[in-house]
Parts: structure tokens; C-alpha cells; sequence
């Protein structure tokens, strides 16, 4: 069996390659597309505590973040789509109209 | 038995509603009239079958609401709220015959708002709960706040916003208050009860002696700022004289701060940590106020600040009289708190009339007028007199009352409002002399007397002035069995 | 029997009048005058056979009580005093409602007139008969209130509406005196009784007062260094009180202001009934002010320098009823004097007031309508413009030479011969002449006296300036008719013979009124020596009242009738002492300007007015702080999404450190 920490490593491991993505792109698809790994990151280390715990919780957690994390990928295609009929691009810092 | 008391705040509030659905003015004004009328006969009922020999509450109502937290449905009125609600009940209807034939934008909308603030008045004065009080307390707000920002003068928007967050953070310190008194009477008991009467007595319990006066004072605070007392009082001038004339009317109709002081300060004063510190501060406030409300409407130019700050001036004996603690004293407390609801619902109605027909408030640009509106002479200097004290009228009897026995506790201070009677008279013959009489001012214009609807409606109020003026016993009589019950709950301190 | 238990409609019958009047009046002929002087007429037969009752069984007193609020009551109480009072009052009243008639008859406001003279009937005859404290109070400012409205009758004369206004808050600085008294005195029972106020016994009656009276001396406070007694206090202020109404130094200001009224209205309120709601205050509260220490001799002093310092003023008027106004003033001044010498003849002082009180009420009312009859024919105030008026108007004539007999007190000393003015004032100087003896103080004595001269200087200047000589303009006059000389007839008899007939009488009828007190005992309480010998004073003394009213006459006519002296020289803008006179001792200025408007509204009003702006801008400023903080703290809301990442890792960062220090630590 594989040890838990090599689960807890990879996790950590997508979730700051989520982050850094995140940080550093400005094109909303791929910050959205980050957002899923950081999401799956988290997935990965529910399951599997969930399976090193022997309680099922874990894996249900996971599925409805799984569910969640598809809706809330079709609302978030759906404004970036809205945007870039408007805008003819999907740059965020250049979104800012309703800031101050 | 009819559950009268749940009938009174709800017909209003579903008359409201009616109220704001219909489409023409005609339509607006028939049933907020309607609403008023039925809410008006209800309170005759209740007033003509109230025993006024008794302390207790009567046509009490109670219900469960929220079990867990110990929230009631609770409903009671006794002789400190009985004749607020008839005052109510009584000047609404007229205010509305009153702006009968007004034109203004949105009438659907104006009356409903003034059948809330109906409701929501006197759902304030028959809550017996904190929790429900408190929610008609906030309720109160918003038709006023509408009132003044949607037809109020050149300055509403401030005026409105100013007085909603000046009352409003009054009533969230008073809120704190509350949750005080009630989180420490439910560590006391083990067992959660927001009931007002339960409250009240558990305080006395409560250890800390910092607690409880930090309890005291904070809901003094909400209490008074909404009298209001001077030096908490600068909402008042603006949002008065800012809003409609209907508008200054609902205002002054809105006694709920001097209520809370008999209803929740009085029956905690003596158990407070320092109960003479507390009636120094009640009795020095209101001294203030008499006087210096006095003194800032004498220097006002205009005729509708000039009453609003004489409204601030009459309120100090209230909160004198609170500050007395003889039972005579608080009952002219009370009284004064019923029969300045009339006195200046006349005056604002006057000035209200003076405003649209000569388009100006402005005292000095008046002059003369009474040769133009004799019936409004008439009925304005009936206001006056009243609202400087003259015996015979309403006013005479609650400042006797409160003057002669607020002396034998608080000396001082009632010497102090005896100075501003002189002012007081000064500020009131002075701008009837201005504004009335004296030679026509002819830049006016050709100036006609008010209508027969506004004469109905103040001709009304005038005559109820003289009426109490000349026998108070109808309503006086029921303060003055509550006013001993709550200086018998007091007397057990020997304060 | 009968009549007394109709005592409750004497106030209440010109009140309905007063109702009637102010909704019917205009359909009615005249304005509806008939309805109050019915009522009037009504209010007074009862009055009379009250009285009549009373002179005939002086134990009899009239009393009736009903609940009013609180641990008040409403209340009737018709002694003596009050009798003679209520039937002088509604007499008077009812004369000058006839004159009335006539002399509004060209008024287009007549039933306003008619109600607010009927509405202030109704007060003064309810606070007459009042049988508590209270009760006057109330009825004390109704009246205070009919004045004001029938001062400023004509309101579209910026003249009249500004004399209301000054009338009204003049007095009403003594009604707060006033009713500082009042509170005082309540709380000083209330302290005696320990706070257990009794059942179904109404306090504020005059006779449970005078039941505490005692107490009431033994309570002193500290006061400036002085140790008073409550009951000095509480006396000095229903004084305050009386010196507001009756017009006595330094609040009389507003009655030669308040002649801006129509001059029934002068006649009725200004000179015979309201303005000696003062004096009877002071007598019906009598028992106090004999107990209270030091009272009386600030009553007598205060008397005495009015009654000669309007009397000064009295002589340069050149208005008609400005001289009448100034003249009330002074006649008040004697009466006041005359209870002030209570300190030495105790209660008998009352009766000399009184009596001194319904003279002046009939003559006074006389001489002011007279001066109406002749403003009525001819259209001017003004005496130098007048002159030669007696050919045209005879009647008017003969009854303004009869009430200015009267007011010089002309009479014969020692006996009961003389018109009732001398009747009624002469006790009263030689009672002063008394009080200087037992006392040492001559002030009151002395002021008295000058002032019976300039008394008669002044109103014979009037007499003769206006009625002698030839006319100084063209104003045409005719006699007044029959409704106001028949009135004018009745008075000047009155004036004539009133006194004489019913001296002995009253002096008695109100002596009595104090009888079953033990008037003595009190007097002790207050520290003062009631003289018993009294009536053996020297030959000069006994006729100097009569020397100077002669002499004034004579000098009078001699300058104003012979003009052997050319007034001209002493009456100009270079005299000093006329400029002083004639501006009435500049009180105008030194009240208006330098106290009430200088002070007052000038100062306090507006520094008030500004303190409340800083109150405003405090409140206001602290919105616009949190609106300015809000503006600069949401500069921290970039908007990219870049930045509040970083911010949420550096805050979970933060978060782990500091969980691993606090692990650390515990």
C-alpha cells in the first residue's frame, strides 16, 4: 500500500501548480482551468484520507465537490463566452469597470 | 373576544397595502381613510371598555413564537400606552382629511406609507416583548424615512439619511441593551425569556453592578435620543422641518422614546448601581432641553424650525418629569407626551397651510395674514396659546403637573424651566405678531382661508385641546393609576 | 338660599355668552352685544343678592367644590372679600358693555369685541371667586389672555399688535414669580405632611393654606448668606406675581403700551377690574403675607415709590389716556401701599385696600370713559390739540370734573363728607403717616403724600387743557349718545357718593372676612406690632391729603387756565428733568434694549443658536469622516483577481505560522 503522505505530496504538489497558474495567467480560461486542478488537488487528498480512514464520508465529499466543481465551470464558461462576445477578449485585469 | 389588539396594528398595516395598489389619488385617499376610521372605531371600543382604576395590563394577547429563544407573541395595553394609541388612533384619521385635496406626486404611495408608520406606532406601544418591541421600534423607520426623502423639502436627502442613521444607531445601542438584560437574565435563570415585564424585574438580580448600568444607560440612550433630548437632538430640527406636513405630523405622533422611559427606564431607575447619578442625568437633560430649545427657537428665522425646536423644548418635561419620581410627576410626563401630540400637530398643520399658501416660512417675509385667514387666526392662535402653556388648555396641565411635582425631588432643575417659560412665551407671541398680524404683507399675493376639510381636521384637534385642557380626568386618571404602580415598584428602594 | 347655589353661573354664564357670541355674533344686531350683557346683567343681580346676603349674615359664606384632576379641585368660595369684588367686577362690566354698544358701533369686528369682553368677564369673575390657589392661577392668566387679545383688537396697527406682545410677556414674568409660588408652597406642604397627602382634601383650598401657615414660617432656607422664611419666599413671589398684573415698578411697562386697545377696553381692563387681580391676590392670601417676615414692608415700599413715580410721569403726558394709564398705575401703587401697611394695622389693612380698590374701579372707569367719549366725538388723543371741549360736550363735561374730584381726593378731613376717592385714599396716607411713626421709615409717607399732589396737578392739567379755554384744532365734536352718557351718568354717581355712603359699612363687612383667624397670632408669626391707637395724629397731618389736592388744583388752574407761567419754557427738549419725565425715565430703552433684546435674544439666543450649529457640524462631520475613511479604504480593492489570490495565500501563510507559534507555546 501506498503511504498517505505520497498522496498528501501529489496533492500539494497540483495545488501549487493550481496556484502559481492562477497567479501568474491572466487569460480567464486558464485561471479557470486552474481552479479545477486546486479543486482536484483537494479531491485527491479526501479520497485519500478517506481510504486510509476506512470511512466513506471522504468519498462522498469528493464527488459532490466533483459535481460543484462542473457547475461551477459551466457558469464560469458561460460569463467568460458572455465577455468575450462583448469584449472580443477575456483578459481579466481588463475587466474593472465596476471597481471604486 | 375579539383579538382587538392584533386587529389594531394589522388593519392599518393591511391597509397599507390596499392602500399602495390603487391607481387613482380618490382611490388612495377613500381607503386609507376607510383603514384609519375602523382602526379609530376599535380604539373607542377599547378606550370606552378599559378600566382605568387598574395597573394591570388589559386585552392581553399571548402566543408563542420562537419557543427556543423564549420569544412571545405578547400584546397588552395599560394607562401609560392607552392614550398614546388613542392619540394616534384619533390624529391620523384627521391628518388625512387634513391632505385631502393636497396635490402631490405618488398619492398611492404617500398614504400607504402613513398607514405603516400607524401601524408600526402602535405596534411599539402594545408590544410586551423586547424582541417584537424592538422589531415595530425599527419598523417605524422606514415609512418616515420614505416620507421625508421622497416629498420632503430642498434638503430631504440629507435630512432623511441623517435622521434614519442617527435614530438607528440610537436604537442598536438600546438593542445591545436589551441582549444585555436578556443574555444575563438567561445565564441567572437557565432559561432564555424575552418577555418586557420579566425583564424588567430580573434586572435587579443581575450581580455586576457595572452591567447593570451599563444596561441602564445604554437603553436611556436609544430612549432618549428619539424623544429626543438635548444633546442628542439634531436630527429633529431637519428631519421636522424637512418633511411634509404630514410628514412633521407622523413625527410628532412618534412618542415611542418618552414611552420607553415610563414603560422600561422607570421601574429599572432605583436598582441601578447609582440610581441618584441616573436622575441627575434625566433630570439635568431635560432641564436642558426645556431651556435651551427654548432659547434656539427664539433665534430661528424660519417658522417651521421655530416649532420644531419648541417641540424639543416641551419634551424636556417629559424627561423632567420621569426625573421627578412622584407619581403626579410622571403622570404629567405622560400627559405631556398626549397632549403635545395635539399642540403640534396643530402648529405643524398651520405652518403646513401658511407654507403652500404663501409659498414661504420664512417669518419675516410673512405678515399680516390674519386678515386674509381669519379661521386659520383663529385655530393657530388656539395652537400657540396651548403650546406656551396657557391654563384651560392642554399644555398647562402636564407643565403644572410636572413643575409642581418634579420640585420635591429635583429642585434645581425645575427652577431651571421655570427661566424658559418667559422665553417660551416670548418666541411664540413673537412670531405670531410677524407672521399674523400687524399690516398685510402685499408681495404675498392674494391670499385665500384654508379649506373646510383643513378646517374640519384642525378645528377637531383644537377642540380636544380645550377639551383635556378643561378635563384631563379621561385620560389623566389611568396615568396617574400607573404612574403610582410604577412609584410603588420604586418605593421598595426608597429612592 | 336660592341665589347661592347659583353662585357657579356668575363666571359661567358670560363664558357661554363669550361662545355664543364668537359663532352667532355676526347675525345678530350690533354684533350680538345683547348676549353678554345679559349675561352680564344675570351674573350680576346674583352678585348683588349674594351680597346683599352676606351684609346681612357675614358668617354665611358661600361655598362650592367640585373634583377637577389629580388633587385638584374646582371651586367657588364668596366671602366677603370676594363679594364685594364680584358685584364691583360684574357692575362695572355690565355699564361698560352698554357704552360699548355705542362706542364700537362703527367697528366692522364688533362680535369679536363683544366675545373676547365677555370671555374676560368670565376670568376675572372666576378668579374672584376661586377657592383655591390654583384655580386663580388659571383664571389669572385667561385674563392675562383677554387682555392680550383686546390689546391687540385693531391687529393690522403694528402699534397695537407689538403693545399686546409687550403686555402679555410682561406679565407673564410675574405669573412665573407667580407660579413659582405656587410650586414652592406645594412643596413645602408636601415636606410637612411627610408625602402622605390626605384623602378627599383638596391642598391647594386658601383655607387648608392658611392651616400650614405655622409650618410654613418654621421651614427657612440660606439665601445669599440670609437665613428666609419659605413662607417670605413663597409671599414675595405671589408679590411678583401681583406687581406683574397691577402694574407695579418695575413691571408696569406694558400698561401705557396697552392704552393701543380700544378705550372701553382700557376702561374695563386696564383701570378698573384686571389690572387689581394683583392687589386682590394679595389680599385674598392676606393671612400669609401678615405671617411672613419682612413681606410687608417690601408691599408697602414698593406701593408707595410706584404711586409717585408714574404719578411724575403722569404730569408731561400729552396723550389723553396716557395720563389715565400712568395714573392707574400710581392708584395702583396706593392700594399695594395700603396692604403693605398691614404691618401695622394688621388686617385692616384689607379693608382700606379694597375700599380704596372699588373707588378707584368706579372713578378710574369713569375718567376712562369719559376720555372715550371724547375720543369718540372728536378723533384725537392728543390734549394739546384738544381744548374747549366742555361747550360741545356737557355731559361729558361734568362727570370727568366729578371722577377728577374724586381721583384728587377732595373731601372734608374727619368726617364721612367728601367724594369717595378722598374717603378711600386718605385713611391711607394717614395710615402711612402711622407706619412712619411706629416705624421710623417715612418713605411710604412721604412718597404718598407728594403723590396726592401730583395726582391732582396732573388730572386737572388734563381737565383743563382738554375742556377749558378755546379749541387749538378743528375737530368738530357733537355729544355721545344716550347709550354711553346714561353709563357715564351712573358712574359719576357712584363716584360721587359711594364712599361716603358705605364707609363704615365696608370697612366692617371686610373686617369680617378675616374674623374667624386669629389674625393677631399671625401677625406675631411675622414679627410685627399692630398698632392699636391710631386716628390721633396732628391737625397738619389730618388735612395735608386736602392742602395738596388744592394746590394742585389751584396750580393747575393757574398754568393751565390762566397761563400765568409760560410753559412753553419749561416744556422743551433742553429740560433735563421734563426730557427725563417725558421719556418716562428712559425705562423703554433700558428694558427693551439693554435687558430683554440686548441680552436675551441677542446673546443667549444666539449663542445658542451657534452652539447647536457646532452640535450639528459634530454630528455631521463625523458622517463625512466615515464617508472620507470609506473613500480611501476601498482603494484597497484593486479588482484583479491576481492580487486577492496573493492576499488569500499570505493570509493562510500567516494563519500556519501563527498556529505553529501557539502550538509552540501551549
Amino acid at each position: 500500500m501506498i503511504p498517505l503522505n505520497w498522496y498528501l505530496a501529489l496533492s500539494a504538489i497540483v495545488f501549487s501548480i493550481g496556484l502559481y497558474g492562477l497567479m501568474t495567467h491572466k487569460n480567464g480560461i486558464r485561471m479557470l482551468m486552474c481552479v479545477e486542478l486546486m479543486l482536484n488537488s483537494a479531491n485527491i487528498n479526501l479520497v485519500a484520507f478517506s481510504s486510509y480512514n476506512d470511512d466513506m464520508t471522504g468519498q462522498v465529499f469528493a464527488l459532490f465537490s466533483i459535481a460543484l466543481a462542473a457547475a461551477e465551470a459551466a457558469i464560469g464558461f458561460a460569463i467568460l463566452m458572455s465577455i468575450y462576445r462583448m469584449r472580443d477578449m477575456i483578459d481579466v485585469d481588463k475587466l474593472n469597470i465596476l471597481r471604486w | 373576544m375579539l383579538p382587538i389588539l392584533s386587529l389594531i396594528v394589522l388593519i392599518p398595516i393591511l391597509f397599507s397595502a390596499v392602500t399602495f395598489f390603487t391607481k387613482t389619488k380618490e382611490q388612495a385617499r377613500i381607503s386609507a381613510l376607510v383603514g384609519t376610521l375602523i382602526t379609530l372605531v376599535l380604539t373607542m371600543y377599547m378606550y370606552f371598555s378599559f378600566d382605568s382604576t387598574s395597573a394591570a395590563m388589559q386585552f392581553e394577547e399571548a402566543a408563542n413564537w420562537i419557543p427556543s429563544l423564549g420569544i412571545t407573541y405578547h400584546l397588552g395595553v395599560d394607562g401609560v400606552s392607552m392614550p398614546l394609541i388613542l392619540l394616534n388612533a384619533i390624529v391620523i384619521p384627521l391628518l388625512i382629511i387634513y391632505t385631502w385635496n393636497d396635490v402631490r406626486a405618488a398619492p398611492n404611495r404617500f398614504y400607504a406609507l402613513i398607514l405603516a408608520m400607524q401601524g408600526a406606532v402602535i405596534g411599539v406601544f402594545i408590544s410586551l416583548d423586547f424582541f417584537l418591541f424592538y422589531v415595530f421600534w425599527e419598523l417605524t423607520l422606514v415609512p418616515l424615512f420614505f416620507m421625508v426623502n421622497i416629498w420632503g423639502g430642498a434638503k430631504k436627502k440629507h435630512a432623511a439619511i441623517k435622521f434614519f442613521i442617527y435614530t438607528h444607531v440610537a436604537s442598536l445601542v438600546m438593542l445591545l441593551g436589551i441582549f444585555g438584560l436578556y443574555y444575563n437574565a438567561w445565564s441567572l435563570n437557565g432559561v432564555p425569556n424575552m418577555d418586557m415585564a420579566y425583564l424588567i424585574g430580573q434586572f435587579q438580580f443581575l450581580e455586576s453592578e457595572i452591567a447593570r448600568d451599563a444596561i441602564f444607560l445604554a437603553l436611556l440612550f436609544g430612549f432618549i435620543v428619539k424623544t429626543p433630548v438635548v444633546p442628542f437632538h439634531s436630527w429633529l430640527p431637519d428631519a421636522y422641518s424637512e418633511a411634509p406636513t404630514a410628514g412633521s405630523v407622523l413625527f410628532i405622533l412618534l412618542k415611542i422614546g418618552g414611552y420607553g422611559l415610563f414603560r422600561v427606564m422607570l421601574p429599572m431607575l432605583p436598582f441601578t448601581a447609582t440610581p441618584s447619578l441616573m436622575i441627575t442625568i434625566m433630570g439635568a437633560l431635560g432641564a436642558i432641553s426645556i431651556i435651551y430649545g427654548a432659547f434656539l427657537a427664539l433665534a430661528q428665522k424660519d417658522l417651521k424650525r421655530m416649532i420644531a425646536y419648541s417641540s424639543i423644548s416641551h419634551m424636556g418635561y417629559v424627561t423632567l418629569g420621569a426625573a421627578g419620581l412622584v407619581s403626579l410627576s410622571i403622570s404629567g410626563a405622560m400627559f405631556q407626551q398626549f397632549s403635545h401630540g395635539l399642540i403640534m400637530s396643530i402648529m405643524f398643520m398651520s405652518c403646513g397651510v401658511i407654507q403652500t399658501k404663501t409659498g414661504t416660512s420664512i417669518i419675516n417675509n410673512l405678515g399680516g395674514l390674519a386678515q386674509k385667514m381669519p379661521k386659520l387666526t383663529v385655530i393657530m392662535v388656539l395652537g400657540f396659546m396651548a403650546s406656551l402653556g396657557l391654563p384651560g388648555l392642554t399644555g398647562f396641565i402636564a407643565e403644572f403637573l410636572v413643575l409642581t411635582f418634579s420640585f420635591i425631588n429635583v429642585p434645581i432643575y425645575v427652577m431651571i424651566a421655570l427661566l424658559a417659560i418667559v422665553i417660551t412665551a416670548a418666541y411664540h407671541l413673537w412670531a405670531l405678531q410677524r407672521a399674523m398680524f400687524g399690516p398685510f404683507n402685499e408681495k404675498l399675493g392674494d391670499i385665500v382661508d384654508i379649506s373646510s376639510f383643513q378646517t374640519f381636521s384642525m378645528g377637531i384637534i383644537a377642540l380636544l385641546v380645550l377639551y383635556f385642557g378643561l378635563n384631563p380626568s379621561p385620560v389623566l386618571d389611568m396615568m396617574i393609576t400607573n404612574s403610582e404602580h410604577i412609584v410603588s415598584l420604586m418605593a421598595v428602594m426608597g429612592v | 338660599m336660592a341665589m347661592e347655589n347659583l353662585a357657579f353661573l356668575i363666571p359661567l354664564l358670560p363664558a357661554l355668552a363669550f361662545v355664543l357670541t364668537f359663532f352667532l355674533g355676526k347675525k345678530l344686531p350690533s354684533g350680538g352685544a345683547i348676549i353678554p350683557i345679559i349675561a352680564i346683567a344675570i351674573s350680576c343681580v346674583i352678585s348683588l343678592s349674594i351680597t346683599a346676603g352676606l351684609l346681612a349674615n357675614p358668617e354665611h359664606v358661600v361655598t362650592q367644590s367640585v373634583h377637577w384632576f389629580a388633587i385638584l379641585n374646582l371651586g367657588i368660595l364668596i366671602d366677603p372679600l370676594a363679594a364685594v369684588m364680584l358685584s364691583m367686577v360684574s357692575f362695572v362690566s355690565l355699564l361698560i358693555h352698554i357704552y360699548a354698544v355705542g362706542y364700537m358701533s362703527h367697528d366692522p369686528a364688533k362680535p369679536r369685541y363683544f366675545a373676547e369682553t365677555a370671555l374676560f368677564t368670565a376670568a376675572m369673575l372666576g378668579l374672584i371667586l376661586s377657592d383655591n390657589i390654583l384655580q386663580l392661577f388659571v383664571c389669572w392668566e385667561l385674563v392675562g389672555l383677554s387682555s392680550y387679545l383686546l390689546i391687540g383688537f385693531w391687529f393690522h396697527k403694528p402699534g397695537a399688535a407689538s403693545a399686546a406682545k409687550k403686555a402679555f410677556l410682561t406679565t407673564r414674568i410675574g405669573d412665573v414669580m407667580f407660579l413659582a409660588g405656587i410650586v414652592l408652597l406645594f412643596a413645602d406642604i408636601f415636606a410637612i405632611l411627610e408625602g402622605k397627602l390626605p384623602e378627599g382634601v383638596y391642598l391647594l383650598q386658601f383655607e387648608e393654606i392658611f392651616k400650614f401657615i405655622p409650618d410654613l414660617v418654621a421651614i427657612n432656607s440660606t439665601i445669599l448668606g440670609m437665613e428666609v422664611s419659605h413662607l417670605t419666599i413663597v409671599t414675595l413671589l405671589f408679590f411678583g406675581g401681583a406687581v406683574g398684573k397691577s402694574g407695579q415698578f418695575p413691571l408696569h411697562v406694558w400698561l401705557p403700551d396697552a392704552m393701543e386697545g380700544p378705550t372701553t377696553v382700557s376702561a374695563l381692563i386696564h383701570a378698573a377690574t384686571m389690572v387689581t387681580a394683583g392687589v386682590y391676590l394679595v389680599a385674598r392670601t392676606f393671612p400669609m403675607f401678615l405671617a411672613a417676615p419682612g413681606t410687608l414692608m417690601v408691599v408697602a415700599m414698593l406701593g408707595a415709590f410706584t404711586a409717585l413715580f408714574a404719578a411724575t410721569m403722569g404730569i408731561v403726558m400729552n396723550d389723553l389716556k396716557r395720563v389715565l394709564a400712568f395714573s392707574t398705575i400710581s392708584q395702583l401703587g396706593y392700594m399695594v401701599l395700603g396692604l403693605g401697611l398691614g404691618a401695622v394695622i394688621g388686617a385692616e389693612a384689607v379693608g382700606v385696600s379694597m375700599f380704596h380698590l372699588i373707588n378707584h374701579a368706579f372713578f378710574k372707569a369713569l375718567l376712562f370713559l369719559c376720555a372715550g367719549s371724547v375720543i369718540h366725538a372728536v378723533g384725537t388723543h392728543d390734549m394739546r390739540q384738544l381744548g374747549g371741549v366742555g361747550k360741545v360736550m356737557p355731559i361729558t363735561f361734568a362727570t370727568m370734573t366729578a371722577a377728577a374730584l374724586a381721583l384728587a381726593g377732595f373731601g372734608i378731613p374727619g368726617t364721612s363728607i367728601g367724594f369717595s376717592g378722598f374717603l378711600s385714599k386718605d385713611p391711607i396716607i394717614e395710615y402711612a403717616y402711622l407706619f412712619a411713626t411706629e416705624t421710623g421709615n417715612w418713605m411710604p409717607y412721604l412718597f404718598a403724600i407728594t403723590a396726592a399732589f401730583l395726582t391732582s396737578l396732573y388730572i386737572f392739567r388734563l381737565i383743563f387743557m382738554t375742556f377749558t379755554g378755546k379749541p387749538r384744532s378743528d375737530y368738530g365734536g357733537h355729544e355721545s349718545p344716550s347709550s354711553m352718557t346714561i353709563p357715564l351718568a351712573t358712574l359719576g354717581v357712584f363716584a360721587v357718593i359711594f364712599g361716603a355712603l358705605t364707609r363704615g359699612t365696608f370697612m366692617e363687612f371686610i373686617k369680617s372676612n378675616f374674623e374667624h383667624l386669629d389674625m393677631n397670632a399671625l401677625a406675631e408669626l411675622g414679627g410685627y406690632h399692630i398698632s392699636a391707637h391710631h386716628g390721633a395724629e396732628p391737625i397738619l397731618i389730618l388735612w395735608m391729603p386736602l392742602i395738596v389736592a388744592v394746590a394742585g388744583l389751584v396750580i393747575a388752574y393757574l398754568i393751565y387756565n390762566k397761563r400765568v407761567i409760560d410753559m412753553s419754557r419749561i416744556v422743551s427738549s433742553e429740560n433735563p428733568v421734563y426730557k427725563l419725565l417725558y421719556n418716562r425715565y428712559y425705562q423703554h430703552q433700558i428694558f427693551v434694549e439693554i435687558f430683554s433684546v440686548k441680552i436675551i435674544y441677542e446673546g443667549l439666543a444666539l449663542a445658542s443658536f451657534y452652539s447647536d450649529k457646532m452640535l450639528d457640524w459634530l454630528v455631521n462631520g463625523t458622517s463625512t469622516f466615515l464617508i472620507e475613511a470609506g473613500d480611501s479604504l476601498r482603494k484597497f480593492q484593486t479588482g484583479v483577481i491576481q492580487d486577492y489570490a496573493a492576499a488569500v495565500v499570505a493570509g493562510v501563510g500567516l494563519l500556519v505560522i501563527l498556529v505553529k507559534l501557539i502550538m509552540e507555546v501551549f
